[in-house]
Formats: structure tokens, sequence, C-alpha cells
């Protein structure tokens, strides 16, 4: 019944088992990355960072109000 | 507030930055130098001068360690510290540790570079630095891990930008490989004996040898890129969600592919045919990233017919696209039979590192000189000049190599109607004397591209205008 | 866990890099180690350099010929006619750094010992234009002009045998070596007679042509000599080398 784990214990098998683990984690970064549309906008509104300090005065603002997107981050 | 009317220049450390990228310009300068001189001793032999001090054996290491670690590091240190600092919206965390930065990693250079000259070397490609310096340089690494980090911890904002990702993954695979490569048995202060012997030291050296490319050369510049690119062009990075997919495609897959330096060597088989598998698919991330870069200037790309600076930016990406295209290719083993032990690999190293390194390093100086300085770049058209001169200088590098590479690979392979060889070994070296000296050439096209950059960059600051009042009314104009 | 989690939190994502790219390293490498198959068997052809061989390495090191010059011969049809035997992993099993290089300037010299004679190798160093016209190799004169410097053999011996080269220094080592190597081997991979052995050998095989005085050029000579010459690829079939590829 349970004789498919010792699959598992052989060292042949290691290499397609390495790569289904590489693998599935890759493609869980791409679902992560591109499936949800709320988190896809989060994720792109950090581009604008490298041009957040172009404007002094608003240093001392909140990340917060300057990151709307970040928002639900800092609420968890 | 106070903080608010703060200029850029005392609310971040810029001093540490100037001196970095001075310090880069000059190291650049004596670097590529020493590379014109060893490469005209190929054409020229008697440039050597039955002079210990200057054979090539001992100036070769002395050229790649002011170019890779001296030129490269410094321009890494110079863009990482303005970059943590801008995108952080933090000062620069523990000032005097890392001033230490600064003295430990160009005197370690220097000293490094002047034992090589002496004949004191580990005899270990791209880690001739022999133990004391090891330990020293570990130092170095140390402090610039902690002043990164801890700038970072002190960021205002939750998000860390994905630029000082790829510096954070540069310094520590950099640790990792730089401790375990350079692991040795020490006999006096000036000689070690490597810990591994053989094949175990082979895979070692070259599992270092490949990710000092992957990770000094080429992720950390990739954070350079991932903030000046967007930044001189003036919009955001084409794809976020393709930075991270990028990011961690590329520091996963390059850790497998320095074996494909080992093909057909007495590695075993199984460790080459992994490393030539990993290096293929690493031409996915690396294209994503050129990508990523090159599609940042889509809808604007008229800023390449105005701004030289852009110029330098997108032609590095297109050389990274174009070398990195080529490594995959030469890490096959059926190709790799012919291009190894060739003047074809040093034509591909050379690609990446003029054409990639060196531009992109060049274009972001010449973005941060006028920050750096609070003045305008001296001259517009000598940023144009110096352009062409490296363009030209680098198009002849490679082809010139692709020559006397190829054809050296074809030569010693080729047979005459009995079965016997064809040419005789030293009949290659003959072939091979007309592209060295247009690789000369071309190295000294680059040079002098540096010099033009180096004297725009001094009459810049020695022109600029008193701050205050210029400081104020330029800065919207800048943004 | 969160992508986000790791995005805005510097400690946990430098672990996860450090994961990341320690993957990689760690596949390739430690296996090497335990793999018995990584490194032919000889039965003890392959022995470490005596003393001046291995001032002579440490020069061939110092004067940067791994540069331009390898010592790693392919398993190709070319390559065996023009170098030899292609190289296996138990010749280098004792070479403290590896001299693979990367770069053939000049041609490979895995087997270039006992390929030219002594005076040859003198004449050539020297000046190697006035036996290869055609050339680029650097000239060498300070090598005939250098007494070599023994006065550290012991100190480098005892640093190699710390990583596992077997120099003896006690009397079982030294048993040990005379049943791998045979008594002559064993003696000269004696750390306490290191100096005899080097001076010795200096003075008897006369590599440089002038016995009265010991050069640095002797040293590098001896070493080019022995390069590629222990194993006798007569006692074995083909098909054995293949097995460890």
């Amino acid at each position: 019944m349970f004789d498919w784990l010792m699959w598992f214990t052989r060292m042949d098998n290691s290499k397609p088992l390495a790569l289904v683990l590489f693998f599935g984690a890759f493609c869980g970064v791409l679902i992560y990355v591109f499936a949800d549309k709320r988190r896809a906008q989060r994720l792109e509104s950090y581009k604008n960072i490298p041009f957040d300090d172009d404007e002094p005065c608003r240093l001392d603002a909140s990340p917060v109000e300057r990151h709307p997107q970040s928002r639900k981050v800092n609420g968890q | 507030m106070a903080q608010s009317s703060a200029l850029p220049a005392e609310q971040y450390n810029y001093s540490i930055v100037r001196r970095f990228t001075i310090m880069a310009m000059i190291w650049a300068v004596l670097g590529m130098s020493v590379g014109v001189y060893i490469a005209s001793e190929l054409a020229w032999p008697f440039l050597n001068f039955d002079i210990p001090q200057l054979t090539f054996g001992r100036l070769r290491p002395t050229h790649t360690t002011m170019v890779i670690f001296g030129f490269g590091g410094s321009a890494l240190f110079a863009t990482s510290y303005y970059i943590v600092q801008r995108t952080s919206q933090a000062r620069l965390a523990f000032p005097w540790l890392a001033e230490f930065t600064f003295w430990g990693w160009t005197g370690g250079v220097a000293l490094g570079v002047l034992t090589y000259v002496l004949g004191i070397t580990q005899g270990r490609e791209y880690a001739e630095f022999e133990w004391p310096l090891d330990i020293a340089i570990t130092l170095v690494w140390v402090s610039y891990f902690v002043v990164y980090v801890e700038t970072l911890r002190r960021r205002t904002q939750p998000h860390i930008y994905v630029a000082n990702w790829f510096y954070l993954a540069f310094i520590l695979a950099v640790a990792l490989l730089h401790i375990f490569n350079n692991l040795a048995v020490p006999v006096s202060l000036t000689k070690s004996y490597s810990l591994f012997a053989g094949v175990q030291d082979a895979m070692t050296q070259w599992w270092y040898g490949h990710n000092a490319v992957g990770f000094f050369l080429t992720a950390a510049f990739l954070g350079m890129m991932y903030y000046f690119v967007p930044k001189q062009a003036g919009r955001p990075v084409y794809s976020y969600r393709l930075s991270i997919i990028h990011f961690w495609a590329l520091i996963f897959l390059y850790m497998w592919a320095g074996g494909h330096h080992l093909h057909w060597t007495s590695l075993p088989d199984w460790v080459s045919t992994l490393a030539a598998t990993f290096s293929v698919i690493l031409l996915m991330p690396s294209w994503g990233g050129m990508i990523n870069g090159i599609m940042t200037l889509s809808g604007a790309w008229d800023k390449l017919r105005s701004d030289p600076v852009m110029l330098f930016l997108i032609t590095s990406l297109s050389f990274y696209g174009m070398s990195t295209f080529e490594g995959p290719l030469m890490s096959l083993k059926s190709v790799n039979a012919l291009s190894h032990y060739t003047d074809w690999t040093v034509g591909h190293v050379h690609s990446g590192a003029l054409g990639w390194v060196a531009l992109v390093s060049f274009g972001s100086f010449y973005h941060l000189i006028p920050r750096l300085w609070d003045s305008k770049m001296y001259s517009q058209t000598l940023i144009y000049v110096h352009f062409w001169l490296a363009t030209i200088g680098i198009v002849l590098y490679i082809t010139s190599m692709w020559v006397a590479g190829i054809g050296q690979g074809l030569m010693l392979r080729s047979f005459d109607d009995y079965g016997n060889l064809a040419y005789t070994f030293i009949e290659t070296v003959e072939f091979m004397h007309t592209p060295y000296v247009w690789r000369a050439l071309g190295g000294a096209f680059f040079v002098a591209g540096v010099l033009v950059m180096v004297y725009n960059m001094a009459m810049t600051i020695a022109r600029r205008q008193p701050a205050a009042e210029t400081q104020l009314s330029a800065k919207p104009a800048q943004a | 866990m969160r992508h986000e989690q790791i995005e805005t939190n510097s400690g946990l994502m430098l672990l996860l890099i450090l994961v990341v790219i320690s993957i990689g390293g760690l596949v390739e490498i430690v296996p090497l180690f335990y793999i018995n198959e990584t490194v032919e068997d000889v039965k003890g052809a392959v022995r470490p350099y005596t003393p001046l061989e291995l001032r002579g390495r440490d020069i061939y090191i110092r004067e940067g010929c791994y540069l331009c010059h390898s010592q790693q011969i392919r398993p190709f049809r070319d390559e065996w006619l023009r170098y030899g035997h292609y190289s296996l992993a138990a010749e280098s099993q004792y070479d403290h750094p590896f001299q693979w290089g990367s770069k053939r300037t000049g041609p490979d010299l895995a087997r270039v010992g006992g390929k030219y004679s002594n005076q040859w190798q003198v004449q050539h160093l020297n000046a190697p234009r006035s036996v290869v016209p055609q050339s680029i190799m650097p000239n060498y004169p300070w090598l005939l002009q250098t007494d070599l410097d023994y006065s550290d053999i012991v100190g480098r011996m005892r640093a190699l045998r710390w990583t596992g080269v077997p120099y003896s220094v006690t009397q079982a080592e030294y048993d040990r070596n005379v049943k791998t190597f045979g008594k002559a081997t064993a003696d000269l991979l004696d750390i306490n007679q290191a100096q005899d052995t080097l001076l010795k050998q200096a003075r008897d095989r006369e590599f440089d042509g002038n016995p009265a005085r010991i050069t640095e050029m002797d040293a590098l000579v001896a070493y080019l000599q022995v390069l590629g010459t222990m194993v006798d690829f007569t006692q074995y079939d083909e098909g054995y080398f293949a097995r460890f590829r």
C-alpha cells in the first residue's frame, strides 16, 4: 500500500524528484506574481520607489501615505 | 520640518560615494592600460623586456584584479551605497565602517596587485591574493555587509526595492565563494597551498570563477541597471514582476553552471553535463533582465537620440544580451571542444566585461557625477566621443578574438589526407599575430574613451559652481 | 510564506537568498569528495612531487605559467596526436592547487615530461625564440641566475602533508609510503631528509647543466620533466579509464 513511498528512497530518482520540486517552486513563484490582480497592482507600484526621493518635501510623510498600496502590508 | 527641506547632499552620505567613484575611474585607467600592455606583449613579445615584474604571467592577474575588483568593485561600492540610501531614504549606517570599507578595499587591491608583480600568488585565476590579503578582504566584506544591511533596516518604507535584492545576493554570494575557494594551508606570510587538490580543487575554483562572473559582474551590475536605467529614462522599470522572477531564477541557476569551464577534463561527465544544461536554461532569466531593462525605454525611444547617457545604458544591455547568448552557446560540449583554451573565451569575457560591465558603469557614473558634485557635466559632446571610442574598441576587440579563437580551434583539429595533424601548434601562434595586433588596438580605443571620460569628469568637478543658490534651482530640473 | 514578508524583511530575504544560492554548489561539489569513481585507481603509480620538483612547481606558479599553458589533455584525436593520452584525475590528485589552466596561448604541458632534453628546456626557458623563432613566450633569463631558495622546503612539505599529501614524518608514515610507492620513492617523500634529497636530485640530474650551482632553473626543469610521466599507460586497456569519466 505504501510501497510507492520507496520510490523516493532510491538515489536514481533524485533527479526527476529535484526537477519536479524546483520546477514546482518556479511555477509557484510565477502564479504568485502574475495570478492575482490586486497583488500585481501592488507589486507594480513598487517600481516607482526610485522616484520617491525626487520630492524631498514629502519625506516627512509616513511611508503609508507615500505608498498607498503598501497599506495592506502594514495593516496586517 | 527641518528634514523636509534638506538637500540630498546633506541628507545622504555622498562623500563615500564620491570617493569610490573617483577610485573606480583611477582603477579603470590603470587596469585597462595594463590590459593594453599585456595584449601588446602577446603581439610583440620583446615588450616583456626580460624584466620579471613585467612579464605576461605576472601582469595578467594584475590586469584582471585591477579591472574586476578595483574598477568593478569600486563602482559597485559607489552605486550600492548611493542606491541603498536613495531607495531607503535613509542615511548610510555606521559612516566610520563605510569609511573602513573604502580604505580596506582600495588598500587591499593595491597591495594585492603589488604582490602579484613580485610573484606572490595562489595560482588560482581571479583569486590570486595570498591568504593574509584574503583574510583582510573578508573583514572588509563583512563590514560592507553590515553597513548595507543596517542601512536597509533603517529604511523609511516597507518594501525593499529590487535593485537592493541584487546587491544583497551579490554580497552574500561573494562572501560564500571567497571563503570556500580560498581555504588554504599557509607556509609563510607569502605562500600557502590550497586545501583541496586536483579535481575537487578545479571544481571549487570554477564554481568560484564562474559565480564571480555571475554575482560580482552580473547580479550586482543588474542592481545598478535596475536603478539607473529607470532614473535616467525618467520612467519606471518595464515590469516589476518580471524583475522578481528574473532575480530568483538568476541567482538559483547561476550557481549550477560553473562546471562548464571544465568540459572534457578529468571532471566526471555528469557534473559538466549538469552544468551545461543549467547554462542553457540560464539564458532565459538573463534575457528576461535584458528585456526588462531595454523595454523600460519603450515609448521613449527618442531619448536614445538626445541622451548620450541613455546610449551607454542601452548599449550595455545589448552587449549583456549578446554575451549571455554567446555564453550558453559556448557551454555546449561540442562548441566548447573547439572554443575552450582559445581566444574565443577571452573575446567572450571582454564582450561581457567591456560591453556590459564597463558601459553600464560609465552610464551610471554619467548619471551620478552631476548629482554627486551638484553640477552639470562639463561636456555632452565628450560623452558622445567616449561612447563611440568605447564601442569601436569593443567591436575591434571581440571580432579579432573570434578570428583568433575560432581560427586556432579549427587549425588545431584539422588533419591532412593521411590523417596526420595539418598544423603544428606554433603555426597557430603565427596565425594569431594579426588578430592580436587588432585586439591591442581595440583595447587602446577603449582606454582612450576612458581617458576622455576622466577629463570630462575632472573638468566637471573643477568648474562646478559654489553650491547654494544654483542647487535649489537646479534640483527640480534634474528630476 | 508570503512573498511580501520576504520583500519587507531583510533578514528573511537574506536567509532565502543564501538557501537558493547554496543548492547548486552543494549538489555539484560535495559528491566529488565522496564518489570513489572520481579518481582512478592507478595502484600507486602517481606519487607526490619530490622536494626539488615541488620547488619547481612553486616557481611555475610564481611566474604565472598557468595563464598561458594548460595541463589537461582532452579525449580528442588531435590532442591525442599532439600531446598524448588524455589526462586522468589521478594524475593531479596531489596538485595543490590544480594547474589545469584555462587558456592555451602556448601548448598543453600535461605530458611535456621527457618530450625534450634538459638542455632544450633550459635553452627554451632562457630564450624561447632561439629555439622556436615564432614563439611569443617571454624570456626567463633570471631562472639560471637565481640560486634556488630551499631553506623552507620542510615547511612547504609539512603544509602539504597537512592537506593529505603522503609526505612522511613518522616511521609509520614512512612504512606506509614504502608499501604504496616502494622504498626508493618513499625516501624521496621523507620530510626528515628533504634538503638532502633536494640537493642530491639537483646534483645528480644536472637539470641546468651546471652541477656546481643549484638554481631556480634546476627546480623548474625538474618539475617540467616529471609532468605526465608517472602513469604507464601500456599497463591498462582503454576501457578501464573510461569507467571513471
